[in-house]
């Protein structure tokens, strides 16, 4: 057993135990990376950096990878976009002082599409990341290379950000468990923003205990953070007394039931559903006709609409991607962003420019704001009679990089379906890990819960990974 | 056919910055006497990833300048993004209220034509924020043509409140005392110090104008005027401008021009209006004022300055001239109270106030604030003519002896050679003796009866008044020289 292969609790209590050091465990990630980051590609900027600003920090001594969208002072932080060059912040994320606080070492930024903005984690700037446990196939995204770092043993735990299923779904492509916290808990400051209400920087990890120990230090109030809750202190300790789902309810949408799963998705619901069973909880049934029906459009105009905004600001003048030889400032704006921005991203500036345009605003952007309202009521109904409500995090198995354009409008509408209105909503959710399916692929679901039910959910998390066993590192193309 | 009518119908926006410590989505200072680009951070430079937070202070400030435009606190407002591409505007949009802001339905009164009052209409007051400033190196110091042009981004989130009236102004000489007058108020109320020459205070103007045969001109908007004279003049040019082109039968063209205060124009803006959209700014919850805060601010509003003068008028019996004057600015004005609160008699000491301590503040280019004679030791120089102690004429003397000397009340009195109440007595009969004696032939032109006129006793009575620096009292050594004669 080498000690990259050893999940997050086990490295600290390791370490605590000094039955290896901290120089050695990361000597083991970093050789992990050696070893197939040619074959992944799940990083956009390697660090060799040993240093550990807290020796006595929770986290002390333990390597993690960021999302690249996530700003690292002196680090260079791109997005995955060619339009903020080779930019290095001059400032922290608050996650990523948290952790550096709490003694984690930052080996890595993971790659991701662009502006976060993709769920294959092949539209980047730095080249398509590949799903460890086949690498013919995507690793889902938008945080991709995350996802991946942690399934291939990089790293014991990694950020990622979801605006609609960027943890949930790569999560559940590569085989670990990723958190989408609820909007508010985990502070965005220096998260480089695509839908700035939808946004919400979460982890990665190969147990679910691991998230809890990250989300512990995570999870604080931020004056840097307008959005950040300061209502009350949220308990993630491991706690055995709380790993309990008796009585409990957990809900299927009624109006996804006609849905026409994969095998493999289907047998792991099966097997989720008798496991809660078992476990005393109740499988219910709500309704959210709302969300069934309107919830796509509201949030894709919500979501490019803040998203073209957010993306104003690259414009060549202060940092990034510049042109020195342009007549005036229209072609300079032009040119910088014509190069700068990717297809992907244009598509969604287009797309907001137009929703918002003065004559159309009314119809598309405002009426979205409205139905979101909706949205989140018919949730927080929901809530009033089911603890939580489970359904997949993703509609299929991790597609091949080659067939991306073969995908089924009708499995990836159903794929929207599962994942974006959860953040319309600011809920958490938890994409865990259930087994693997015929083709040793990994099969993932996603439990959801009222907003500020995020211990809660971790604890159910835990029940169930006590039934499945918790993923293998994966092999990421080695033979 | 009887002759066309026309009536300007006008519009004006107001820019003012707010005074607060702090930027209002950040804690950089807004102290503007610093190099370029010193007072930034990642948010006020809107790099990636960074988020704006609400100043609390520009949220008082606002409540505080709208409250001295009549306006009403609104319990829910929010912020906007109001897009744009230009390099001094860091995240290509602008966060601003726009059109759900801080307060609104105020009014400020104005005299039209006749004399009488009238209300012009506060639409709103909204917070937002200011982008930073570019320096061309063109000649012109314009962008277009410029080799390199600089940003500053010092000014870039420095708070902001944009003042929109409805069309009720008639005349460029309304549209003045609006801005003159709300200018005091908002100075009054703390919530700005509105210094012009700093460029506090920007305008621009919607003009249109109606016609007495049924024709309405389209709105144009006249952008570029940094002070009250280019206000007025670009109005009355503009009202010139549209009456003409009316009058001729064309058409207003619905435009944006800017004014030229150089040349005294207004042209047609060469640029394209930038197309603007909003959304909600997600990076702020919308801003919940508790009745609770609105009570509280509204007991620290302080008594704007037409109350003030009223209440002057009434209860210390001064002219309405001079208590205009003492009210226009708020720290004279506590000044003279404090002088009167001290035991000054008031009309005696508005009358101090409006000539000698202006004359001094002018004089020495000072404020109110760094005047070095207290509101107290005027209170007792006054006080210790009114009680005759000493003359008006030595009291000036004594009042600038304090002012340049930096001195105390009784130093400067003593340093002036000053006797309080006067010579009186042997002090004022051994001077009298003493001019006599010096005096023999005008003594002898006296008592030979020739001064029927009393020319020559009015002269010695003048030495004796120079002897005694003025300090006695003319009765009493006209009275004292005529016995000594006798």
């Amino acid at each position: 057993m080498q000690l990259y292969e050893l999940n997050l609790h086990e490295m600290i209590e390791g370490l605590k135990a000094k039955k290896f050091s901290a120089d050695e465990l990361l000597t083991s990630c970093q050789n992990r990376i050696d070893s197939l980051e040619k074959n992944l590609n799940a990083l956009i900027t390697r660090l060799d950096d040993k240093k550990i600003s807290n020796p006595s920090g929770i986290l002390a001594g333990v390597p993690t990878i960021l999302k690249d969208n996530i700003c690292t002072r002196d680090i260079k932080t791109t997005a995955a976009s060619k339009i903020l060059g080779e930019w290095k912040p001059p400032y922290d994320a608050t996650v990523w002082k948290l952790l550096r606080d709490a003694g984690s070492v930052l080996i890595g930024k993971a790659n991701l599409d662009e502006f976060a903005m993709g769920s294959s984690c092949t539209k980047s700037a730095y080249g398509a990341t590949k799903n460890p446990h086949d690498i013919s196939r995507v690793p889902g995204g938008s945080s991709g290379g995350s996802a991946a770092a942690v399934a291939a043993g990089y790293v014991p735990f990694s950020l990622g950000s979801d605006t609609g299923g960027s943890i949930r779904q790569p999560a559940s492509l590569c085989g670990v468990y990723g958190f989408k916290p609820t909007y508010g808990m985990v502070s965005r400051y220096g998260l480089i923003s695509y839908g700035s209400s939808l946004d919400q920087i979460g982890p990665f990890a190969r147990t679910v205990r691991d998230l809890q120990i990250v989300m512990s230090v995570l999870a604080h109030h931020d004056e840097m953070d307008s959005s950040s809750f300061r209502e009350k202190n949220y308990d993630f300790s491991y706690d055995e007394s709380k790993l309990n789902l008796k009585g409990k309810k957990i809900a299927l949408v009624k109006e996804f039931q006609s849905f026409n799963l994969e095998p493999s998705i289907a047998n792991a619901m099966d097997k989720i559903k008798k496991i809660l069973e078992d476990e005393g909880a109740e499988i219910i049934e709500v309704s959210l006709p709302v969300v069934s029906k309107y919830s796509l459009a509201c949030y894709y105009a919500l979501a490019m609409s803040e998203a073209h905004t957010n993306l104003e600001r690259y414009d060549g003048v202060r940092y990034g991607y510049t042109v020195q030889d342009a007549s005036g400032l229209k072609e300079m704006f032009e040119r910088v962003r014509s190069y700068g921005f990717g297809p992907e991203v244009k598509y969604r500036i287009i797309a907001g420019t137009c929703l918002t345009e003065p004559s159309r605003c009314d119809e598309y952007y405002v009426a979205a704001t409205k139905v979101r309202t909706l949205v989140a009521q018919e949730f927080a109904r929901a809530f009033t009679q089911t603890d939580f409500i489970l359904q997949p995090a993703a509609s299929s198995k991790a597609p091949k990089i080659n067939e991306l354009d073969q995908i089924d409008e009708l499995k990836s509408y159903e794929a929207d379906l599962y994942t974006l209105p959860v953040n319309l909503a600011g809920l958490p959710g938890l994409s865990f890990f259930t087994g693997y399916d015929d083709d040793n692929l990994p099969v993932g679901l996603q439990l959801i819960g009222a907003r500020w039910s995020d211990p809660e959910i971790l604890n159910a998390g835990i029940v169930i990974e006590n039934h499945t066993g918790s993923p293998k590192i994966a092999n990421g193309g080695l033979n | 056919m009887p002759e066309l009518e026309f009536t300007p119908v006008i519009g004006i926006e107001i820019h003012i910055r707010l005074k607060t410590k702090t930027k209002i989505f950040c804690s950089c200072s807004t102290n503007t006497d610093v190099p370029p680009n010193t007072h930034v951070c990642p948010v006020c430079m809107g790099l990636p990833g960074s988020l704006p937070r609400l100043n609390y202070e520009v949220v008082q400030q606002g409540m505080l300048a709208g409250m001295a435009l009549n306006c009403e606190v609104q319990p829910k407002s929010l912020f906007f993004r109001k897009s744009y591409f230009y390099p001094d505007l860091p995240k290509g949009h602008q966060i601003s209220q726009c059109d759900l802001p801080i307060v609104a339905g105020g009014f400020i009164e104005v005299h039209d034509e006749n004399g009488n009052l009238k209300k012009i209409r506060v639409n709103h007051l909204h917070l937002e924020e200011d982008v930073g400033s570019l320096h061309h190196s063109a000649s012109d110091g314009r962008l277009e043509g410029a080799a390199i042009s600089y940003v500053d981004y010092n000014r870039s989130g420095m708070p902001l409140a944009e003042i929109v009236s409805e069309p009720d102004v008639s005349s460029a000489k309304e549209a003045v005392e609006y801005v003159t007058t709300l200018r005091r108020r908002v100075i009054y109320s703390g919530a700005s110090d509105v210094e012009l020459e700093k460029g506090m205070m920007r305008f621009d103007a919607n003009v249109s104008m109606k016609c007495s045969d049924g024709r309405w001109g389209r709105k144009v908007e006249v952008k570029n005027m940094n002070s009250f004279h280019a206000l007025e003049k670009a109005i009355e040019y503009e009202i010139k401008r549209q009456k003409k082109i009316m009058l001729q039968g064309g058409e207003i063209l619905q435009e944006t021009r800017h004014w030229n205060d150089a040349k005294g124009v207004t042209t047609a803006s060469r640029v394209k209006e930038f197309y603007r959209k909003f959304i909600v700014e997600p990076d702020l919850p919308p801003l919940i004022i508790s009745q609770e805060w609105i009570d509280k601010t509204k007991a620290m509003f302080p008594e704007m300055p037409d109350v003030r003068a009223r209440r002057y008028v009434n209860e210390f019996k001064l002219t309405p001239e001079a208590a205009d004057m003492l009210t226009d600015n708020k720290a004279l004005a506590d000044y003279f109270e404090a002088c009167v609160k001290a035991g000054a008699e008031p009309v005696r000491a508005s009358h101090w106030v409006r000539t000698e301590v202006l004359r001094i503040l002018n004089e020495k280019a000072l404020k109110i604030d760094s005047f070095n004679i207290t509101p107290d030791s005027l209170a007792n120089l006054i006080k210790r003519i009114d009680a005759g102690k000493i003359s008006t004429t030595q009291a000036k003397e004594v009042f600038d002896a304090m002012t340049n000397n930096n001195l105390s009340l009784d130093e400067a009195i003593k340093s002036c050679g000053i006797t309080e109440g006067g010579i009186v007595g042997d002090a004022l009969s051994s001077i009298i003796q003493k001019v006599i004696a010096e005096n023999p032939d005008v003594l002898a032109e006296i008592k030979s009866g020739k001064d029927t006129k009393g020319k020559k006793l009015k002269f010695l009575q003048g030495l004796v008044m120079k002897e005694t620096k003025g300090q006695a009292k003319p009765q009493e050594v006209a009275e004292a020289l005529t016995k000594a004669l006798n």
